[in-house]
């Protein structure tokens, strides 16, 4: 085994059981904890996978900002512990159950029609691409060339939710 | 029952389909392009289930950035496999990836002011007690 491999099982463990955290806690308080491993790993998996960038930009935006904006919000609205009600219904125990099945069922399925045997992707892909790839001089250019236009429209985007955020949570007069 | 048990493991073991069942499993259990769309999958499934079976709103908004990432991670593994065949736009994977954190930051911006505003005025964020649209 790799060390690849093994630092990707690490990450797998804990994003999934730390997605399986975020959405069964009652609090969402401990939801949104959960949710600190949960974007390390990915960030970590990023790297991993020849991303350093996003990895950063995954650390800052999600880890750094959305999440804090997270724990603003539960605090601002302060729900006290009786007001929590039970949260799930049988069904929301049955999903899961039903999911894993078919997860199984797919994987089954893969293993028995699999026709690409010996591809190259599946003795995993470290090392095999130049350390130039996925460096910030090297998404910059498709960035700025390729996607400029959706690059503007984002920024147009942000601009806009910023202020529909203001107009939407200001205290009418 | 006994026939039937023995014709399924002769057609099993004839057709190799439990040595297939091996190989596909040490191959989700490696770090390849396989096992993390499968991770891919399972987190998006998991976002799911939450977006669905919970009933507070914040959880729910919570759940939605989680099925973004796990569809960020899907872009970012097949951008390195196209690299890794040989392809020269795989950072095209990693750019729309960019895209979606963006564009997760303004949805968690707009999404939390809306339960921020519906709170101040109805006092609650269950999505049982949020009706007033109903009928």
């Amino acid at each position: 085994m790799a060390w690849a491999d093994v630092v990707f099982l690490l990450c797998a463990a804990v994003m999934v059981l730390s997605a399986c955290a975020i959405v069964t806690r009652k609090n969402p308080v401990y939801s949104v904890i959960c949710m600190l491993p949960f974007m390390l790993g990915m960030s970590l998996l990023f790297a991993l996978l020849q991303a350093p960038f996003l990895a950063a930009m995954q650390l800052m935006v999600y880890g750094g900002a959305i999440l804090v904006v997270f724990l603003f919000v539960i605090m601002l609205i302060n729900l006290r512990p009786e007001e929590l009600k039970d949260d799930f219904d049988i069904f929301g125990y049955f999903v899961p159950v039903l999911g894993v099945a078919i997860l199984a069922g797919l994987v089954a399925a893969c293993g028995m029609l699999d026709t690409n045997k010996g591809s190259r992707l599946d003795k995993g892909f470290a090392s095999e691409v130049d350390g130039k790839f996925g460096s910030i001089a090297d998404l910059s250019g498709p960035l700025f060339k390729t996607w400029v236009v959706p690059f503007e429209l984002v920024s147009v985007l942000i601009v806009v939710a910023i202020l529909g955020a203001v107009v939407l949570a200001k205290k009418k007069a | 029952m006994e026939q039937l048990y023995s014709l399924a493991v002769d057609a099993a073991q004839s057709s190799g389909t439990g040595e297939r069942f091996v190989q596909t499993l040490t191959r989700l259990l490696s770090f390849n392009v396989t096992s993390c769309l499968t991770l891919s999958v399972i987190l998006f499934a998991i976002g799911a289930w939450g977006v669905l079976a919970r009933r507070n709103v914040l959880v729910m908004l919570l759940s939605v950035e989680m099925m973004l990432n796990a569809v960020m991670l899907a872009f970012i593994t097949l951008g390195r496999a196209h690299a890794t065949l040989g392809g020269t736009t795989g950072e095209n994977g990693q750019i729309f990836a960019l895209f979606i954190i963006a564009i997760a930051a303004a949805e968690a911006a707009v999404g939390l002011a809306i339960v921020v505003t519906y709170f101040r005025n109805r006092g609650t964020v269950d999505t049982r007690d949020i009706t007033s649209l109903r009928n």
